[in-house]
C-alpha cells in the first residue's frame, strides 16, 4: 500500500507562489540552478517548529501562514532622498521591494573602485550554490528560491573605497495583499581592501515582508565596517541573514539598530577560517508597543589566534519581545581564540520579555572566552544620586535608559547614522514612553 | 537656615535616629561625628530624602519649608547638596553634561536662561582648575571606573557647580589619602562663605585639621550626647567615643 504524503498548508502555499513566481520572471540558467536548489532545501527544512532550535523564541506561524504576492519591483518610488545619508549621495545603491534599481541608484564616487554586477561569473554561482546546499535557515532558503537578482559586489584586492557605500532597501508595502521582497547579495572584499558600508530598511506602508540574505567572503588581511539600520514600519517582517566568510587577519566590524516591527529576526552566521581573523558584532533594540527583535548569532572559530566579541543590548517597554539566541563554536586547533559574548536587556514594563541563551561550545584547550548575560531594571541608587542633583524623576529615568542604548549607537562609525539614531530609535525613550 | 526638631527616623520600621534636633545657621560649619551604628548615615539620608528611609515623628525646616514634605530633587533644586559617602556610577552618563544638566535644572528652577555646552565648559573649567582636577574627569562618565579619591573629588566639583546653601558632606574623608584629603578638604574651604553652611558627618577627627568646624556634635544610639566647638573633637580623638557615650 502507498503511502499519501500530506505536505502542511503553509509550505504548499509557497511552493505555489514558487510555480508562479518562475512562470512569470525569466531568470538566468546561473539563478535557475539557485532557485531549485533552495526550493529543494525549503522542502526539506520546512517551517520551524515551536521547538526548532533557530526558532525557539520566536513565533512564526503567523507569517508562515500570510499568503503572499511576490514583489513588484517595478514600482514606482519618490522620495527616496530622505533616507540617503549625507556622504553617500553618490555611493548609494538603491533597492526597490529587494532587486536593485540602477536607474535610482547613484554611484559615480564609487564607479572606480568597485565592481557591481549581476550573478556573472561561475565561481560567484558555485559559492552560492554551496551556500545555498548547507543552509539551515529555512526563512534564507526561501530568499534563495525567490530571489530576482542577485547583486554581486566587489572590491578588487588593495581597493580602497573613500566613502561609504550605502545599500537602502525600500519596500512599497501592500496592505490588502503583502508583498514578500528577497534581496540577494553577494560582497566580495579583495586583500588588504578596505570597504564601509550602510544598508537601511525603510518601508513606505506596511504590509511587506523583506526576507534578505546576504553573503561576506573577507579575504586576507580586508577591513569591513558594515552597519545595519533596520527602521521598517511595524506592520512590516524583517528577515534578514549576514553569512560572514573572514580570511586571514581579515575585519569584519558591524554594528545594528533595530527599531523593531511585527516580527524582526537577524541572522549572523560567521566563520572566522584563517589565523587572526577578527570579528565584532554589536546591536541594539529599542522597542514598544509589541514590537520584537530577535538575533540569532553562531560564530565559527575554525583556525587558531582568532577573535570575536558580541555586545547587545535591548531596551524592552510596553508588550515588547526580544530574544537572544548566540553560541560560539571553538573548533578542534582553534587555539588562542579570544571570544566575547555579552547581552543586557532593560525591561521597562511589566508585560516585557527578553529571553536570552549565550552559549560556547569550545574544543580547544588553550582559549580565552567569555559570555554573559543580564537582564533588569532601571537601578534605584543611580535614579536617586541623578535626583539627589536637581534631575526630575522622569528626566532622570529618561538619563539612564538613553544612556544604556547610547553606548552601542556610539559604536558606530558615522556620524550621519548616529546622528539620525538620536533622533529616531533613541527618541522612543523620552519621557512619555518611559 | 535648618532647624530639626526631635527628628525620629528609620529604615524598615527599625528606628534609628531617636530625637535629634539641631539648628544650623549660614555662615556656619557643623561636624557630626559618632561611632559606627550610631545614627550618623541615617541622619544624612534622611535630610537627603532617600525613599527607604522614613521619618516617623519630628520635624526639618529649611529656609521656613518643611524639607521632609519635598522628594529628593525638589531638596536640591531648594538648595541641599548631599556629597555621598558611596556615589554611584552611572556608566554612559558623560561627566560633563551631567554637570551641566544639573546646573542647568537649577537655573531653569531659578527662572534664568539654560547655559549652553560653550558657556558652561569655561564655567567647568574654572571650578576643576579651583579644585586641582585634570581635564580628563570632563570626558570620563559619571563615576565610572573613577577610584574613591576621584569620586570624592567628584562629588566636590557637583558641590562646586551647584553652589547649594547647604551642604552635607557624608563621610568626605573615608577612603582618601592623606593628599586627596587635603586637596578635598582646600576645595570645600574654597566654597565657604557667609551665605552657606555646610555639615560634616565623620568618624574621624582628622577631616577637622583641615574644615575647622564651629560646632561639634556627637551622637551615639541616634541622639546627639554632647555638643561643643573644636576642641570636643580633639578630645574625642584622645579619649574615643567611650568617654562621651558612657559618660551619662
Amino acid at each position: 500500500m502507498s503511502e499519501t504524503i500530506v505536505e502542511s498548508t503553509e509550505e504548499t502555499a509557497f511552493l505555489d507562489l514558487h510555480k508562479k513566481f518562475v512562470e512569470e520572471n525569466k531568470s538566468s540558467s546561473a539563478l535557475s540552478a539557485i532557485h531549485e536548489s533552495a526550493l529543494s532545501r525549503f522542502e526539506m527544512l520546512g517551517f520551524p517548529h515551536s521547538k526548532h532550535e533557530m526558532y525557539t523564541y520566536v513565533n512564526t506561524k503567523k507569517l508562515a501562514a500570510t499568503t503572499f504576492a511576490v514583489s513588484n519591483p517595478s514600482a514606482k518610488i519618490d522620495l527616496i532622498e530622505k533616507h540617503i545619508y549625507s556622504g553617500c549621495e553618490n555611493s548609494c545603491l538603491v533597492f526597490v521591494n529587494g532587486v536593485l534599481d540602477r536607474s535610482l541608484s547613484k554611484l559615480k564616487d564609487i564607479e572606480s573602485s568597485v565592481k557591481i554586477s549581476s550573478l556573472e561569473e561561475k565561481s560567484d554561482t558555485d559559492t552560492l550554490l554551496e551556500s545555498v546546499e548547507n543552509e539551515n535557515d529555512v526563512f534564507a532558503c526561501l530568499t534563495n528560491a525567490f530571489c530576482s537578482d542577485v547583486t554581486v559586489v566587489e572590491v578588487p584586492d588593495k581597493g580602497q573605497v573613500a566613502v561609504p557605500i550605502q545599500a537602502l532597501f525600500v519596500s512599497t508595502g501592500n496592505t490588502s495583499l503583502p508583498e514578500m521582497h528577497s534581496p540577494r547579495l553577494l560582497w566580495k572584499v579583495g586583500k588588504l581592501a578596505e570597504v564601509k558600508v550602510i544598508e537601511k530598511f525603510v518601508g513606505m506602508q506596511e504590509g511587506y515582508f523583506t526576507n534578505m540574505v546576504e553573503d561576506w567572503r573577507v579575504a586576507e588581511g580586508a577591513g569591513v565596517v558594515l552597519t545595519q539600520v533596520q527602521s521598517d514600519p511595524f506592520g512590516a517582517w524583517n528577515f534578514h541573514k549576514t553569512r560572514v566568510h573572514i580570511k586571514r587577519n581579515a575585519r569584519f566590524h558591524s554594528a545594528n539598530a533595530s527599531s523593531g516591527s511585527v516580527l524582526v529576526h537577524n541572522h549572523f552566521e560567521v566563520r572566522l577560517e584563517e589565523e587572526g581573523a577578527e570579528v565584532i558584532l554589536n546591536g541594539v533594540s529599542v522597542l514598544k508597543g509589541k514590537e520584537q527583535v530577535h538575533n540569532f548569532i553562531r560564530i565559527h572559530h575554525e583556525a587558531p589566534q582568532c577573535i570575536s566579541h558580541q555586545h547587545f543590548k535591548n531596551v524592552i517597554n510596553d508588550e515588547g519581545r526580544s530574544s537572544f539566541d548566540g553560541t560560539v563554536i571553538v573548533n578542534q586547533g582553534a587555539q588562542l581564540t579570544s571570544a566575547n559574548q555579552l547581552i543586557n536587556n532593560l525591561m521597562l514594563s511589566d508585560d516585557c520579555h527578553a529571553d536570552n541563551k549565550p552559549n560556547l561550545m569550545i574544543f580547544a584547550d588553550d582559549v580565552k572566552c567569555a559570555h554573559g548575560a543580564t537582564i533588569g531594571q532601571i537601578d534605584e541608587d543611580q535614579l536617586f544620586y541623578l535626583q539627589t542633583r536637581g534631575l526630575s524623576k522622569k528626566f532622570a529615568k529618561e538619563l539612564l535608559t538613553r544612556s544604556f542604548a547610547e553606548s552601542i549607537v556610539q559604536t558606530i562609525q558615522f556620524s550621519e547614522v548616529v546622528k539620525e539614531l538620536s533622533n529616531t530609535l533613541l527618541k522612543k525613550l523620552e519621557v512619555e514612553n518611559v | 537656615m535648618l532647624e530639626i526638631k526631635d527628628l525620629h527616623a528609620g529604615v524598615d520600621g527599625t528606628e534609628i535616629v531617636k530625637g535629634i534636633s539641631l539648628s544650623v545657621n549660614k555662615g556656619e560649619v557643623h561636624a557630626i561625628m559618632g561611632p559606627n551604628g550610631s545614627g550618623k548615615s541615617t541622619l544624612a539620608k534622611i535630610l537627603s530624602g532617600h525613599p527607604a528611609y522614613e521619618a516617623t515623628s519630628g520635624e526639618i525646616i529649611f529656609d521656613g519649608k518643611n524639607l521632609l514634605e519635598m522628594d529628593a530633587e525638589e531638596r536640591s533644586l531648594a538648595g541641599v547638596f548631599m556629597g555621598f559617602q558611596y556615589p554611584v556610577e552611572v556608566p554612559g552618563v558623560n561627566n560633563a553634561e551631567f554637570l551641566r544638566m544639573a546646573h542647568n535644572a537649577r537655573r531653569v528652577k531659578a527662572g534664568e536662561e539654560e547655559v549652553d555646552p560653550l558657556d558652561f565648559d569655561e564655567l567647568l573649567s574654572e571650578k576643576m582648575k579651583m579644585l586641582g582636577m585634570e581635564k580628563k574627569y570632563k570626558e570620563r562618565n559619571l563615576n565610572d571606573g573613577f577610584s574613591g579619591g576621584e569620586k570624592k573629588k567628584n562629588e566636590i566639583l557637583q558641590m562646586a557647580i551647584l553652589e547649594p546653601k547647604l551642604s552635607l558632606l557624608d563621610e568626605t574623608d573615608s577612603g582618601l589619602d592623606i593628599d586627596a584629603l587635603r586637596i578635598v578638604s582646600e576645595g570645600v574651604n574654597k566654597l565657604r562663605s557667609e551665605n552657606n553652611a555646610l555639615i560634616l558627618i565623620t568618624h574621624y577627627q582628622r577631616l577637622l585639621d583641615y574644615i575647622k568646624p564651629d560646632f561639634v556634635h556627637v551622637l551615639s544610639q541616634g541622639k546627639i550626647v554632647k555638643s561643643g566647638d573644636k576642641a570636643l573633637a580633639i578630645e574625642l580623638e584622645s579619649q574615643g567615643y567611650d568617654w562621651v557615650t558612657t559618660a551619662d
